[in-house]
């Protein structure tokens, strides 16, 4: 699956961004599959908006996302929900999780959110042992602290497959210890598909062998 | 789909309005019952009116002519029918058979013979001769006979035994003597009289007039005609049904009458039919309110859930796996209204079939194909309903 954008602008941070040089926004892009992609932006310069756009969940924009060679545009609901199960996976910024679900729920959902699913349901734990999240798996979304919503979140975002995968801040409620452990659970499973992913925070970070680097 | 849809019960809560929900499925319940009462209904009259079992020579004679109004007395040409009105008459759907009655363009004076003492002036009608069933070999003529088979109607012997012979002291007929007395007929116009012996072969209920053979009244108006041929005043028709609302209906709107009795089944008929009709158009409209609600819910639920919809759909749930599971929710308990439904409506059925065999009515015990029919098509609008509905609110989120 191949991403591309075209002089890609977002309307309301049109007049700000055009004051400045980006590598990304109004520029003609490509992202290679496989490829591990950081992009370091400061703060206010569209950091979150980009992952949506790419994510196809904010439209507000001026040019082009193309995916596999089409507009977003092009794909109707059904088509952009099998996509979001089969080949784009992402972990947001704020999280998402359902309050009303427990850890593991929340993981599951996103597990048999495909008819067949890509992992067993043993799987959960394997990873929750190694974001040291075992022990709250059985707990409502509700009483979760962030750091352990994060890694939910995260591993929510590994349980399905996919080609790209979609990070805003991802370990931005993490210690160093268990970055270092999510982040080597990232890289393992984007081998394991052979995926890539595309990763914004805010400073320069050693978490992964980036591929490429991009400043927004 | 299954763990999928169970997660998907804590996330999407349909108890919002569960009160209203259930309400709406009882007033379906309801609209479904009454639709399929009066499917059934309509279906058990008409097994009652043409089913083989029940037929008891439904089939009847019906003398047609014009209301004689006010306006129309003295002028006899009134109430004739036009050619044009005779064909109307013919091509209509109930009319099996058609014949024109001939009346007699000549004087009549029937004399009975003895120490009877009566003589009375007459008229004689013919009919043609399939719509009479008397034997062939008593009504019979051919020129030169003297004899003239004539067939009274039963009012008339009625008539002249409860009420004339008594008030006058005259002896009471039997049916027998009467057709065994030969009567003396006298024919005549303004120039010659004729005398002939008349012979009653029969009665009839169903020909209200003095019946001669048709190939006599031919001859006897070409002899002794005084006008030339008049008009037809009278026609007879056959019909299976003289309680059919069409024949009804085409009589009234054109001003005809026949022997309102025989049209007396068709009243219970058409009344029957409105109750039938009027059920079944509270059915529908009870069904089109439970739609109504049903929406409602269904916008409802959605609305309710919007966040938590949204933030599915973002996760990657189609729009189909969601419509899927918000049918699921549904439909089943539309299944168990129906199939409810259907059996109130055999328990119905077979205690009306129960009750009316007492009668010597027969219906089927069991619900006919047109109540499943019913069934399938209630559903299946609801069914679509809900579909369009789901589709139109997941869309829209």
């Amino acid at each position: 699956m191949q991403i591309q954008l075209n002089h890609l602008m977002p309307i309301p941070l049109q007049d700000k961004l055009r004051q400045r040089t980006s590598d990304i926004w109004n520029q003609d892009v490509t992202f290679q599959p496989g490829n591990f992609v950081k992009i370091k932006a400061p703060s206010g310069t569209g950091k979150t908006t980009l992952i949506h756009y790419l994510y196809h969940i904010r439209y507000d924009y001026t040019g082009k996302v193309q995916v596999n060679g089409q507009p977003w545009q092009a794909y109707n609901k059904n088509e952009i929900a099998i996509m979001r199960q089969q080949q784009i996976s992402i972990i947001f910024q704020d999280l998402r999780l359902f309050e009303q679900l427990s850890a593991r729920e929340n993981i599951t959902l996103k597990r048999v959110m495909e008819p067949k699913p890509y992992y067993p349901p043993e799987k959960i734990d394997e990873m929750a042992a190694r974001l040291n999240v075992s022990h709250v798996l059985e707990q409502s979304g509700k009483t979760l602290s962030y750091g352990e919503r994060q890694r939910i979140a995260i591993i929510r975002a590994l349980v399905q497959p996919f080609q790209w995968l979609l990070m805003d801040e991802p370990f931005s409620h993490l210690d160093e210890e268990n970055t270092q452990r999510a982040a080597a659970l990232i890289a393992d499973e984007c081998r394991a598909r052979n995926a890539g992913f595309i990763l914004t925070d805010l400073d320069n970070d050693q978490h992964f062998p980036y591929d490429v680097h991009y400043h927004l | 789909m299954r763990p999928f849809f169970e997660l998907l019960k804590k996330i999407i809560q349909t108890g919002v309005g569960k009160t209203r929900f259930l309400m709406a499925a009882v007033g379906l319940g309801i609209a479904m019952l009454l639709i399929l009462i009066a499917i059934q209904a309509h279906s058990n009259f008409s097994q009652l009116l043409y089913s083989h079992k029940n037929q008891n020579e439904t089939a009847d004679f019906l003398v047609l002519n014009k209301t004689i109004t006010n306006a129309m007395m003295g002028q006899s040409g009134k109430s004739m029918f036009s050619p044009e009105e005779i064909e109307t008459i013919k091509k209509q759907p109930f009319v099996q058979a058609f014949g024109l009655v001939t009346s007699s363009q000549y004087k009549v004076v029937i004399q009975a013979p003895g120490e009877l003492h009566f003589a009375t002036d007459m008229f004689f009608e013919a009919v043609p001769d399939s719509f009479l069933d008397v034997k062939a070999e008593d009504w019979k003529w051919s020129n030169g006979d003297r004899t003239i088979p004539i067939i009274l109607p039963n009012d008339f012997l009625n008539l002249y035994n409860f009420g004339f012979s008594l008030s006058q002291d005259l002896p009471q007929i039997s049916q027998e003597t009467v057709k065994a007395l030969p009567l003396q007929v006298n024919i005549s116009n303004n120039q010659v009289s004729e005398q002939y012996m008349g012979h009653i072969v029969g009665f009839s209920d169903r020909i209200s007039s003095f019946l001669v053979p048709a190939s006599f009244m031919a001859w006897a108006n070409e002899k002794y005609g005084i006008t030339a041929a008049p008009g037809t005043s009278r026609v007879i028709i056959k019909t299976p049904d003289p309680s059919n609302p069409d024949l009804v209906k085409f009589l009234a709107d054109n001003g005809y009458t026949t022997n309102q009795d025989k049209l007396k089944f068709s009243k219970t008929r058409m009344i029957v039919q409105t109750i039938v009709s009027v059920v079944g158009f509270f059915g529908l409209i009870l069904l089109f309110f439970a739609l109504l609600v049903f929406s409602m819910f269904i916008q409802l639920v959605i609305a309710s859930c919007k966040r938590e919809i949204q933030l599915l759909v973002i996760l990657g749930t189609a729009p189909r796996q969601l419509q899927r599971y918000l049918l699921r929710q549904f439909v089943p308990l539309y299944i168990i209204i129906g199939v409810l439904s259907l059996i109130l409506v055999t328990g119905l059925q077979y205690w009306a079939a129960t009750a009316l065999a007492q009668h010597q009515m027969e219906v089927s015990t069991l619900p006919g194909v047109p109540v499943l029919a019913g069934i399938a098509l209630v559903l299946g609008l609801v069914y679509i309903v809900n579909v369009l509905t789901v589709r139109k609110y997941v869309n829209n989120i």
